[in-house]
């Protein structure tokens, strides 16, 4: 009987086994094959050519991609800084109203709701050179128009600023449950203690809210690298290459030069450079926490 | 109404010419095609599909068939017509093709040669030709008649119209520009910057600007590779002539057009225009119906268009975007047969003119040259039409979207102030040229040009 007991523990993880390996390892499995491979289509059919060598070649002469990754860093660390900074400020101050919280939790949740065409036609309208708001509230005040979405240097920028108004309600969100759950017992000792609400901010609140902020740190990176429909909405990777994010160059080597293989091989070195930071993150944090 | 008052006209000549034993093919403004199962076509939203849906309601009316509509946003219609036809069977009977994407699916051998389907199924002589996209010549891997097969039917027929502000040309005492000198010469009257833009035109990354850059190109005797009917594909791109076009080019831009001119758009052309900011603009033809729809646009009955300009000493040209309509090789016969007798309603004359009379473009010549084109509402047709004479398509072979995305990325950085002109058009033409290496092509190129 336990014996029965201990193999039927066993095989009760089949499914769960098997769902894994056909939902994770296969479509990985497949598209490590296909980087090594040309795929080509004739005859109605698709023909697999072994050409380990090409695509890496191709990796390595992509004229886009080293602006690609150059801007996605930029974009990383700028937008994720500035959510971070930002999400901190606005659960500490949400949490410290005594009334209308509910309200304005929900307030500053609504820019995750908004569908990301939405956001896209959004703010296109808002950047546009000649009716957009901002450049009339500028013209208004005294000031020139902006080139927001047509000038290389402000561009990047722009597309910041709306993954910035996206996705800080995500950093307050997970914060501001973190400030919710922060013992009142401890806070009130150090108020005891003649603590001004400064040092409990910065010497009590923050440091309990380390595990959170990790949390929302590593979950905004990896979403910020992976950066799409905002840019390919608002500027589809121009002007020239000032907004070329290398999920952006992805979908164009895939979807519209049909470089299935080259596709493959741009998809593995973004998932290994997203697993490179995940692992230098985590062990920067953990030798922090030692520290 | 007024349908059926078409259909009683049609059922009437038709009745007459079988009494008189004319030969009815030649007469019937509408196809008999019989009783059909049901079709569904993949079809983009697009600003003629308001014509197309109408040209479809008739046919379920006339007919009985029925067909279901998927429509579709640009973005979405090429995965769609892959996934499609890459299956065990499309849910698709016919696929609207982007005349960009019809390699693709020609070479990889998705689509039933209209002929396979239907032996006695063409194209009738009215219908525009569109640079032949819907033929494919296997052996030369070209879009062409001379040996190759009926792939696909156009639906639509896009060049670009230079579209003018008829008033503000006549109070500024401008004639209809012919040449880009000309249209320069009226920027300097028109242009006031942040009130009035002389003239716009597309300069955003991509397909934009590559599309319109190309009529200055093929105004100046330019191209990007020298014969590739011929199976030639030395990359000309870095010619002299190329040059010319493209500082040609950035200086319409510049001089005539907004300071964003690098990130405008075919949505901030018709903007622009429809608002009465722009007083010239080079628009793809499907965009005409915005300016003179009274909920849309500031200009209504203000806009006129005429043939785009050539530059002084070049020749006239125009560049074809249009889509085709095939048939995916892997559904029943029974659905190609519905395809093909839908195909063959679709392309007669009476079909063409609820089609054109609901906001589309027409791709008969004689929709054109009909009644039609005296009601003011269709006043671009003659434009359309002279622009037809010379229209070709460019980029037709297998390697022609990385070209696009090749061209679209150095264009776009001369236009910015990134790159020079030379150096814009070497770079172009080195990438292009490893690019032809890779595919095995026969290629080479020009010496590069000064930078």
């Amino acid at each position: 009987m336990h014996i029965l007991n201990r193999w039927f523990k066993h095989w009760s993880l089949l499914p769960a086994v098997l769902l894994f390996l056909l939902l994770t390892i296969y479509p990985m499995a497949n598209l490590v094959r296909m980087s090594v491979s040309t795929i080509t289509f004739a005859g109605g059919a698709a023909h697999w050519a072994w050409t380990p060598l090409a695509n890496l070649q191709l990796l390595t002469n992509d004229a886009v991609l080293g602006a690609a990754a150059l801007n996605t860093a930029i974009f990383v660390v700028v937008s994720v800084a500035i959510e971070m900074a930002l999400g901190l400020a606005l659960a500490l101050l949400v949490a410290r109203l005594s009334r209308g919280k509910g309200l304005a939790r929900t307030v500053m949740v609504l820019p995750i709701l908004v569908p990301a065409v939405a956001i896209g036609s959004m703010w296109k309208l808002m950047y546009n050179y000649d009716f957009g708001v901002f450049n009339q509230a500028l013209t208004a005040i005294g000031f020139g128009p902006v080139n927001w979405l047509g000038s290389t240097s402000v561009a990047l920028l722009a597309v910041i600023l709306v993954d910035i108004w996206h996705w800080t309600p995500f950093v307050f969100l997970i914060l501001f449950a973190a400030v919710e759950g922060v013992p009142t017992d401890v806070i009130e000792a150090a108020r005891i203690d003649g603590a001004t609400p400064r040092q409990i901010t910065w010497r009590i609140i923050i440091p309990l809210l380390k595990p959170a902020l990790a949390v929302a740190l590593i979950f905004r990176s990896i979403l910020a690298f992976k950066t799409f429909d905002e840019v390919f909405l608002l500027t589809s990777g121009g002007p020239g290459t000032s907004t070329e994010l290398v999920s952006l160059h992805l979908y164009k080597v895939f979807f519209e030069q049909n470089q299935l293989g080259y596709g493959a091989m741009l998809s593995l070195a973004i998932i290994i450079a997203i697993v490179a930071f995940l692992l230098v993150s985590r062990r920067a944090l953990t030798l922090r926490a030692m520290a | 109404m007024q349908t059926m008052k078409r259909l009683l006209a049609a059922t009437a000549i038709l009745a007459a010419s079988v009494v008189a034993g004319i030969p009815v093919q030649a007469q019937q403004p509408f196809a008999a095609v019989g009783a059909q199962p049901p079709i569904t076509i993949l079809v983009n939203s697009s600003p003629w599909y308001a014509g197309f849906e109408k040209a479809v309601e008739l046919y379920e009316k006339q007919t009985g068939n029925k067909v279901k509509l998927d429509v579709t946003p640009y973005g979405g219609m090429l995965e769609k017509a892959r996934n499609a036809v890459r299956g065990a069977r499309s849910p698709y009977d016919l696929i609207n093709l982007d005349t960009q994407w019809t390699i693709e699916f020609y070479e990889g051998g998705f689509l039933s040669p209209l002929k396979d389907v239907d032996a006695a199924f063409d194209l009738p002589k009215e219908v525009l030709s569109y640079g032949d996209s819907g033929y494919w010549n296997a052996d030369k891997r070209w879009r062409t008649p001379q040996g190759g097969k009926l792939m696909a039917w156009p639906p639509n027929g896009n060049v670009l119209l230079y579209v003018y502000r008829e008033d503000l040309l006549k109070a500024a005492g401008i004639a209809p520009p012919k040449t880009w000198e000309d249209v320069l010469a009226s920027c300097a009257k028109l242009q006031d910057p942040g009130k009035m833009y002389g003239m716009v035109m597309r300069g955003e990354r991509g397909n934009g600007i590559r599309f319109d850059w190309m009529y200055f190109m093929l105004g100046k005797g330019a191209t990007v590779v020298r014969d590739p009917a011929a199976g030639d594909y030395t990359v000309t791109i870095n010619s002299p002539q190329a040059r010319a076009a493209l500082d040609l080019y950035l200086d319409v831009a510049k001089r005539c057009g907004p300071p964003n001119a690098g990130a405008l758009g075919q949505g901030d052309l018709i903007q622009l225009i429809s608002t009465g900011k722009a007083a010239q603009g080079m628009v793809v033809s499907a965009a005409w119906s915005n300016f003179d729809d009274a909920n849309k646009s500031a200009v209504v009955g203000k806009i006129a268009a005429v043939a785009v300009p050539q530059p002084a000493g070049g020749k006239p040209a125009a560049l074809l975007g249009n889509w085709n309509m095939a048939i995916p090789k892997n559904i029943p016969d029974a659905q190609k047969q519905a395809a093909i007798a839908f195909s063959r309603w679709f392309l007669t004359s009476g079909a063409q003119r609820v089609y054109a009379e609901a906001g589309a473009i027409p791709v008969r010549e004689d929709t054109f040259r009909s009644d039609l084109a005296q009601n003011p509402k269709f006043r671009w047709m003659p434009a359309y039409l002279e622009m037809q004479k010379y229209a070709t398509q460019e980029l037709g072979y297998a390697e022609g979207a990385q070209v696009e995305q090749i061209l679209g990325l150095r264009l776009n950085q001369a236009l910015i102030g990134e790159l020079s002109s030379g150096k814009a058009l070497n770079l172009a033409a080195k990438e292009i040229e490893e690019l032809f290496k890779k595919s095995g092509r026969r290629t080479g190129a020009l010496p590069p040009l000064p930078e």
